[in-house]
């Protein structure tokens, strides 16, 4: 990349980071609300259930600590866009025929899913940037099911909606040391200047 | 008279407060005996036959007591009585301040027992036991250290205390993000800066306790006000661990304290120790020509780390 591409990744580095904590708190007020239309227990703060077998198909943040450390960009980027895919996938079942009941969860919902498809066009971009290929799009393992029992889908939102904050939590560490490593573009006009 | 003190030796644990009844031994309940507390005779108004009878025990009454036949003063039996109070509902914290390495659980009772409290703690996460490891200076604590990090999964912690008058537990659960909290930030420094009437310098270092700074940096919260106003003046920073003060009052003296949190999760640290600096003030003119000569800088820098008069309240209402 020569200086004014680096300049342009990094600035779009740093605004899919920004974007990152923008949908953090998005989402930390739409969980709230969802959770609260859901009630009890799935508002309560100490509610901890197991995972339905529909929530095992939304992929996890959880990393080994080391393997995360050791993981380097492309792979950081790659793991992303590859969750934000599938999320996104189980975002749309979300959209329950209840939900709409509610306007105004509704209206969050689609503004939070349409900012979540920004996010995911934005990594792909800055992959691409970075001379990345994108992952793969895996089939996302949600084949047409039988509609859950009322309070199994619950779940299966409450766990989506868990696994979409620690993702973005995990997203914003990721972005953070990424916009760290490609240094900013008055450096490389330095370099630059400096090689001839 | 020669007592015979050879005997071995019991105990019986009593609660506060309530009546005690410590028999003799195998002796008839209907003998003629003497009890003594720590060697001093008691009357024979606590006796009921060969029994003795405390009411409404209290603290002062714990201590040995020996039972001797009346006539031969031959020791029969002896027991050692601790009065105390079943351990009430412990108190437990978990936290982390060197994510995400790990994080420790600290404990404590309400009111104390004064007895010998054992305590067992079990954490689970992810339907799986993790072991604690107890810290051995600080007996009431022990750590747990992250193999996985980002998980949506919270931990749920069990506590119980238990002694021979009783137990109690306490069990809390929360997610791996919200106890993150770091240590105060370190080496906090104020300086004034030369023909600078109204600027301070701040910097500061982070928390050693902190292990990744790269994939985890902190952002911070300073706070600074002059020593003759109340209101302290705040100021955020996402990056870097400096700051220049620009609106301080000229010649006054400030206090300044800084906190950390995590970017993304968790709270805020406490506050850091205070640091005192006033500004740089201009030389008095009258003074005579010499002393005008040597450009002197009158710094009155007392940048030094002075232990906090009162604790800091707690920073986080620093966040809001």
């Amino acid at each position: 990349l020569n200086s004014t591409d680096q300049g342009t990744t990094r600035h779009s580095i740093q605004q899919m980071y920004d974007l990152t904590r923008y949908l953090e708190h998005q989402l930390h007020t739409l969980a709230a609300s969802y959770l609260n239309y859901l009630g009890p227990p799935f508002n309560e703060p100490d509610f901890d259930p197991p995972r339905t077998i529909g929530a095992k198909a939304v992929p996890s943040a959880t990393v080994d600590i080391q393997e995360w450390h050791s993981l380097n960009d492309n792979a950081r980027l790659a793991a992303n866009y590859q969750a934000y895919s599938h999320l996104l996938c189980h975002l749309r079942t979300m959209d329950g025929a209840d939900a709409a009941a509610v306007p105004t969860l509704h209206h969050s919902l689609a503004h939070f899913r349409a900012s979540l498809q920004g996010l995911l066009g934005s990594i792909g971009g800055i992959m691409a940037a970075l001379g990345y290929s994108l992952p793969t799009p895996e089939p996302p393992p949600i084949t047409p099911k039988p509609v859950p029992p009322n309070f199994l889908r619950k779940m299966d939102d409450f766990w989506l909606l868990k696994e979409l904050q620690t993702w973005l939590w995990r997203s914003a560490k990721d972005f953070n040391r990424l916009r760290k490593r490609v240094p900013p573009s008055a450096v490389m006009l330095r370099l630059e200047s400096r090689r001839f | 008279v020669q007592r015979h003190s050879q005997q071995e030796s019991h105990v019986h644990y009593a609660q506060l407060g309530t009546d005690v009844t410590l028999q003799c031994g195998s002796v008839d309940p209907e003998a003629t005996v003497t009890w003594t507390a720590n060697t001093t005779d008691l009357d024979a108004s606590h006796l009921n036959g060969s029994r003795l009878v405390l009411h409404n025990v209290d603290l002062s009454q714990s201590g040995q007591y020996s039972c001797y036949e009346g006539t031969s003063w031959h020791l029969k039996y002896r027991v050692n009585l601790k009065v105390g109070t079943p351990p009430k509902e412990p108190v437990l914290m978990c936290r982390s301040n060197n994510y995400p390495n790990g994080f420790y659980c600290s404990w404590h009772l309400p009111s104390p027992t004064y007895m010998n409290d054992t305590y067992d703690i079990t954490i689970i996460h992810d339907s799986k036991e993790i072991a604690c490891k107890k810290d051995i200076p600080a007996k009431n604590r022990c750590y747990i250290q992250y193999h996985q990090v980002f998980s949506s999964k919270k931990y749920r912690v069990t506590l119980t205390a238990t002694n021979p008058l009783g137990s109690s537990s306490t069990t809390i659960s929360f997610d791996e993000f919200s106890i993150v909290k770091p240590d105060p930030p370190e080496s906090v420094v104020a300086k004034p800066i030369a023909h600078n009437p109204r600027r301070l310098q701040v910097t500061w270092q982070y928390p050693s306790s902190w292990p990744d700074p790269d994939s985890f940096p902190l952002k911070f919260f300073l706070r600074y006000r002059p020593l003759i106003i109340d209101q302290w003046q705040h100021v955020e920073l996402s990056d870097g661990t400096s700051h220049i003060i620009t609106d301080a009052y000229a010649g006054k003296e400030y206090i300044i304290q800084v906190a950390a949190k995590d970017n993304e999760i968790g709270t805020w640290s406490d506050w850091s120790v205070a640091v005192h600096a006033t500004p740089w003030t201009e030389e008095p003119k009258h003074l005579t020509t010499e002393a005008q000569g040597t450009e002197t800088t009158t710094a009155s820098t007392s940048a030094f780390m002075v232990a906090p008069t009162a604790r800091p309240s707690d920073p986080d209402d620093a966040g809001n």
